[in-house]
């Protein structure tokens, strides 16, 4: 998510010393690094992120983001709890990665040009794709955006939201009647009590003010998107055998949920591997550990220690969860989602 | 000269002279009397009556008309303790413990002595770390990024003003010395570091030193910012004293070193506790001040008591009794400054003693 204020802070901090990079950031080798450490060190939120970085009555640290944590680190080291979650704010983050005080930045950081290219850091393919969408009362009885006609629409003023809702709304030639609030506490408090019709936001937002509603069945995402941001996961610059194991850890996740192989039947699948793509994925026949310089059996560690994708984000913020944020884009691609695995030869 | 106690006035006497003596009196009493009795039984009601105290999340609390303290109960050792490991909590409580009873005595005139002073600190942040860091004594180690809540406030909050004193003090003499470099030196830093936001000099000391310095030199990030913050603290603390200081009349000095007494002699016998005294309660002010600001190093990933309560109402589970985590956080808070300001009033009576004639 671009939050502003102190992302410009940040923005300027990391664009101030990116030319000089510390010794951490030293060409390749981070893979080893890391497993020389004994443990992944991921970052985690100062507070909560609904949905993708909170902390459970004990302590511990759940959540879409974290699980990603979590499933690196079983990639790495066979086990999610050879991990470090280190608190960062927003504006934290990207120093943070450039100082070493993190391997891995898994924070729903949009993957922008300007971090891209000024910030001495790259992007992984994205692992979870941001939707704006529009979140409606019930009662209306809407199913897409377009059922809303000449709807009031509760927005903060100012905000990338509003200018999003008003480009679709205008593409797609729909009237609508904006009321403008300048917090987004008197926005909640405002569709909480009926003064609007819908609000448009971000998913994970827009999930977050539903399940905090006095009556969360009173409201639902609507399945239209306004538009997206799609997010990935950023490791410093030049580290290319660390982006890798990124990579093909969400795409492994990916195929897992391509393929059926859940967390539940990984054991009878690896018994009997329905192909020979299967059979190099569970590590029954050799080939996908070493090339990434990771142990064969990496990725039926992954499955069998934390599902596959759909799995992930079902019990952290999908269906199974108390957000319920439809899965929308970020379904696989023969389920009208964006998603996909690569290849694995 | 000691004055005879005026007699006692009986409570109904006292009553009737000062809100009951004129019918003009007698309404205003009426209404206001009315008016608090009614945001009384309003505040009683929410807290107590209606309120909701075991619940599995805050669905339950959404029919009842008073507060959902069932988020205190679930997410309360999640406030106070922060990402501290669970099993280990009782480590985080003794540690608070300690460092409250450092507190504590370092408020006993007893301990008022350099000497003693630096003792009983010394032994309650030696304490506070063994119970925090572990590693020793069989005590599993737990790093300083797992470290949070209220036992996090009380370290950067006691860090800073330990640290911060004594540098005040240096400052503030820096800052009135007849030598031109060094006053103008302190006068410099004091400048500069006061131009600055506090939030931007923590920044930089977690984030920015590291990406600047060498890994040896670098530090715990903790140390570092604890310490950017005593910085920071010291240099409005030393305005302060050099105000006290220069109300402290030169012909004292002049009598002191009359007298023969050194020049250490005068500064920490005759001028600065006079100083510290005449501006207690300017110090006591900005302790405070120092205290409830100790929320700002959330922004730069500690998870004191402040970001701990953000993480304990963050959750789909308890999004709804913010309120109440707001409450309990103010009360943490109100118990720690009002005590401070107690203190402080206390230390300004005991202080005129020695002036009333």
């Amino acid at each position: 998510m671009i939050r502003s204020g102190f992302l410009s802070l940040g923005l300027a901090l990391g664009l101030a010393l990116s030319p000089a990079l510390p010794a951490a950031a030293q060409q390749g080798g981070q893979l080893k690094t890391v497993q020389d450490r004994g443990s992944l060190l991921c970052t985690g939120h100062n507070g909560s992120y609904l949905g993708f970085a909170e902390v459970d009555d004990n302590g511990a640290w759940q959540g879409f983001d974290i699980e990603m944590c979590r499933a690196l680190a079983t990639a790495i080291f066979g086990t999610p709890d050879a991990l470090q979650i280190i608190p960062v704010s927003w504006a934290q983050r990207f120093p943070a990665l450039q100082s070493g005080d993190v391997d891995v930045i898994i924070k729903v950081t949009g993957w922008t040009m300007s971090r891209d290219t000024e910030l001495g850091l790259q992007f992984s393919r994205p692992y979870f794709i941001g939707p704006f969408y529009v979140m409606s009362r019930k009662d209306i009885g809407a199913t897409a955006v377009a059922d809303l006609e000449g709807g009031v629409f509760c927005v903060n003023s100012g905000t990338t939201v509003e200018r999003v809702l008003a480009d679709y709304m205008e593409a797609n030639g729909i009237s609508y009647e904006p009321l403008a609030f300048e917090k987004g506490e008197e926005l909640r408090a405002a569709l909480y009590a009926g003064r609007c019709d819908a609000i448009a936001g971000f998913g994970p937002f827009l999930a977050a003010t539903r399940v905090n509603a006095p009556d969360p069945e009173a409201f639902e995402i609507l399945g239209d998107v306004l538009a997206l941001e799609p997010e990935g996961i950023a490791v410093r610059q030049g580290e290319d055998d660390f982006l890798d194991v990124v990579n093909w850890m969400v795409s492994v996740l990916l195929y897992a949920e391509q393929e059926g192989i859940t967390a539940a039947n990984v054991d009878e699948i690896r018994a009997a591997p329905p192909s020979p793509t299967v059979e190099r994925l569970l590590g029954v026949s050799p080939g996908i550990g070493e090339r990434l310089g990771l142990s064969d059996d990496w990725a039926y560690n992954v499955i069998k220690a934390m599902g596959n994708y759909g799995e992930i984000y079902d019990r952290t913020v999908g269906e199974g969860s108390r957000y319920a944020l439809p899965r929308g884009l970020n379904n696989l691609w023969n389920k009208g989602g964006l998603l996909y695995p690569l290849v694995l030869d | 000269m000691d004055i005879a106690a005026p007699p006692k006035e009986s409570l109904a006497a006292w009553a009737h002279r000062r809100l009951f003596s004129t019918w003009f009196d007698r309404i205003v009493t009426l209404v206001f009397g009315a008016g608090v009795a009614w945001v009384l039984w309003q505040v009683l009601g929410w807290a107590f009556l209606g309120a909701v105290w075991s619940a599995p999340n805050s669905d339950a609390c959404a029919g009842a008309s008073g507060a959902c303290w069932a988020v205190i109960e679930a997410r309360g050792r999640l406030i106070l303790f922060g990402l501290y490991p669970a099993e280990e909590h009782w480590r985080s409580a003794l540690a608070c413990l300690a460092v409250m009873l450092t507190m504590g005595l370092s408020c006993w005139p007893l301990f008022w002595h350099v000497k003693r002073l630096a003792a009983l600190w010394v032994a309650g942040f030696g304490l506070f770390l063994v119970l925090m860091r572990g590693g020793v004594a069989g005590l599993a180690p737990v790093t300083a990024e797992q470290w949070g809540g209220l036992s996090l406030t009380l370290f950067i909050f006691c860090g800073v003003v330990v640290a911060g004193m004594p540098m005040a003090v240096g400052l503030a003499l820096a800052r009135r010395s007849k030598l031109p470099v060094v006053r103008g030196c302190a006068g410099g830093l004091i400048d500069v570091v006061r131009s600055l936001p506090l939030l931007t000099l923590l920044f930089t000391a977690a984030v920015v030193v590291p990406l600047m310095v060498p890994g040896w030199l670098q530090g715990d990030k903790l140390v570092r910012v604890v310490l950017a913050y005593a910085l920071f603290f010291a240099c409005y603390q030393a305005e302060i004293l050099r105000a006290g200081l220069q109300s402290v009349h030169d012909g004292q000095g002049e009598a002191a070193a009359a007298l023969g007494l050194s020049p250490a002699q005068r500064v920490f016998l005759i001028e600065l506790p006079q100083a510290f005294r005449n501006t207690l309660p300017s110090t006591i002010n900005q302790v405070v001040i120092t205290f409830k600001e100790t929320s700002i190093v959330t922004i730069i990933g500690f998870f004191e008591v402040m970001a701990s309560g953000n993480a304990a109402l963050g959750s789909g589970d308890w999004g709804r009794a913010f309120i109440e985590v707001y409450v309990f956080l103010g009360l943490v808070y109100f118990v720690f400054v009002f005590g401070l300001s107690r203190y402080g009033a206390w230390l300004e009576a005991r202080m005129r003693r020695g002036q009333r004639h």
